[in-house]
């Protein structure tokens, strides 16, 4: 079977080592960027299967807009995301509910911080078998 | 603003008054030269001269009466001081009468100079108070016109201003008598309406402040509570952890070890930051702070001392100079060797290894004057108004360590404010920052 390439894009070097250990426990080959920047670098260098996302880095719409700015590019345009947030409690805007929505919020998956082992390790089985 | 008492207020009124007056004084003598000698209107120049004068004594006397109800006792008495301000208005409009016998009477338009007084009244008075010195106004006028008209007073006609006696024509008469008595009350009206609104308004604002007071005292209850709970579910997940990684040092590589590491780290950092709100939100809630005289020369010795091996660590020197001219200070010493431990912490994190960080103290007028200075990253210019906000960091500082509440100088400023002193900051990004920090003898 073909390694699948997950790339964890977090600015908390504790949270994705936790998501590293998670997911290297079910044989994913996993790779983490800090920020927007080096995760550009790391998906034209590595080309990850899937990405996990966290909404707010530097800025609050950070995650948002780099989740836009992949979609907006043919060559990842199939790339599933699924994003991760603790966003949803401190603005109380409920963004949940436009995933998929292709212009607003352009994902495949959403996981609340913190994220229990077995839920995040079903969402990402469940948005990768949805891959064609 | 604070609304402004009664008492004071009346008082601020009735020495507003007495400068008021001044004016007339000034203006009385140089009116009746002018309109005597150059104007060449016939004006009974003796008694006006004497008017002005009787002003002036009085003025004094108002004056000395003043001082000593605002004297007496340290508690001005409001009915003493309405009472000096129903003396003045009443003398104010005698004499303002007979300075209207001796310039023509009804002929003189310095009659609606009443107007002021009324509106003085209205604003200094009750509405039932300045009404009575209205008609008190009237009856003086009514009763000048009168016994004028009916030759029982002589009248001085303002020959080369009027063209002839008008006091002897009947409508005349009544018809400024009228206009003015209207114009009186309408006055005393309209400056009660003011201010009485204006007062209204005042009231408004304290009952407003009072309940913001109290929402903010909620607020901070609401806080305390929250983080006290919080802090008790934290301080056993971090003794359970602590457990956990002592048991498991030598096993590092293990990723649950890493694991139970990480969370150990995390969990002293959240628990330096629940504790940094919740001493804050209770220095808020605490109204009193016990106060003692101490030496802050003592207490800054013990401060650097504790905090040296902490300098050592990174290198960095760290110089403390007292003067020996430096006092007892009156205040919690506790809470000022923690603000001072606050700001020294703060200088070791954002000082690069081998820099030098310099206390000194030395006494200034009535107080001690504090110096903290350092060689570290400094401020950046457009952030240095907003270091002592909570929360805040400046955008170097997390840069150049992730970690921090944001709480520190806040805690620092409120301590140096609870003790009735200041707290500035001088910094240059990149060259270093420096506290001053003033704190009284006594609070």
């Amino acid at each position: 079977m073909e390694e699948t390439k997950i790339l964890i894009v977090d600015d908390d070097p504790d949270f994705t080592a936790v998501l590293k250990t998670v997911l290297e426990g079910e044989s994913y080959v996993v790779d983490t960027a800090p920020g927007r920047a080096e995760a550009m670098e790391k998906i034209q260098a590595d080309k990850p299967d899937l990405l996990l996302l966290d909404v707010m880095m530097a800025t609050w719409s950070d995650g948002f807009e780099m989740a836009r700015d992949i979609r907006k590019n043919p060559e990842y345009k199939g790339m599933p995301i699924i994003m991760l947030t603790g966003v949803e409690q401190r603005t109380g805007i409920g963004f949940k509910s436009t995933a998929g929505d292709p212009e607003w919020l352009p994902v495949d998956g959403f996981l609340d911080k913190p994220v229990e082992p077995q839920v995040l390790i079903a969402e990402v089985k469940k948005v990768l078998s949805g891959k064609p | 603003m604070e609304p402004v008492p009664e008492d004071i207020r009346l008082l601020n009124g009735a020495y507003w008054l007495t400068r008021l007056r001044w004016i007339a004084i000034i203006c009385v003598p140089i009116g009746t030269y002018f309109c005597g000698s150059v104007l060449g209107i016939a004006l009974r120049e003796i008694p006006m001269y004497t008017v002005a004068t009787l002003l002036f004594l009085y003025n004094v006397a108002v004056l000395v009466m003043l001082d000593r109800a605002a004297r007496a006792d340290r508690e001005v008495s409001p009915r003493a001081v309405k009472r000096i301000i129903h003396l003045q208005i009443c003398t104010d409009l005698i004499l303002l009468t007979v300075l209207l016998h001796f310039s023509g009477g009804i002929e003189n338009p310095l009659v609606f100079f009443f107007i002021f007084h009324m509106v003085i009244a209205g604003i200094l008075l009750s509405p039932k108070e300045s009404y009575l010195q209205a008609t008190f106004a009237v009856l003086l006028f009514g009763l000048l016109v009168l016994l004028e008209h009916k030759q029982l007073l002589r009248h001085y006609c303002l020959t080369g201003f009027v063209p002839h006696c008008l006091q002897e024509s009947m409508l005349y008469i009544f018809g400024t008598f009228l206009v003015f008595t209207t114009a009186l009350y309408v006055a005393v009206y309209m400056a009660n309406y003011i201010a009485t609104r204006l007062k209204r308004a005042e009231r408004a604002y304290k009952q407003a402040n009072v309940m913001l007071e109290e929402k903010d005292r909620i607020k901070d209850e609401y806080v305390s509570r929250v983080t006290h709970d919080i802090k008790g579910h934290l301080a056993t997940i971090q003794g359970c952890l602590a457990v956990a990684v002592d048991r498991m040092t030598g096993k590092l590589e293990d990723p649950e070890a890493d694991l139970i590491h990480r969370a150990h780290t995390r969990s002293v950092k959240l628990t330096n930051f629940v504790r940094a709100l919740l001493r804050l939100t209770q220095m808020r809630l605490s109204n009193k702070l016990e106060m003692a005289d101490f030496s802050m020369g003592e207490a800054l010795l013990n401060v650097t001392g504790a905090v040296q091996a902490k300098a050592a660590d990174k290198s960095i020197t760290l110089n403390c100079n007292i003067d020996s001219s430096v006092e007892n200070v009156f205040g919690n010493q506790f809470s000022i060797e923690e603000m001072v431990t606050n700001l020294l912490l703060n200088a070791i994190k954002y000082t690069p290894a081998n820099g030098t960080i310099d206390v000194r103290a030395s006494s200034g007028e009535n107080s001690v004057l504090v110096k903290i200075s350092d060689t570290g990253i400094g401020i950046p210019k457009e952030e240095q108004a907003q270091v002592f906000d909570e929360f805040f960091r400046a955008s170097n500082a997390k840069r150049a360590e992730r970690d921090g509440t944001g709480l520190g100088l806040s805690i620092v400023k409120y301590i140096v404010e609870r003790h009735g002193g200041q707290i500035q900051v001088e910094s240059e990004e990149g060259h270093g920052t420096t506290f001053n920090l003033t704190l009284p003898r006594t609070a």
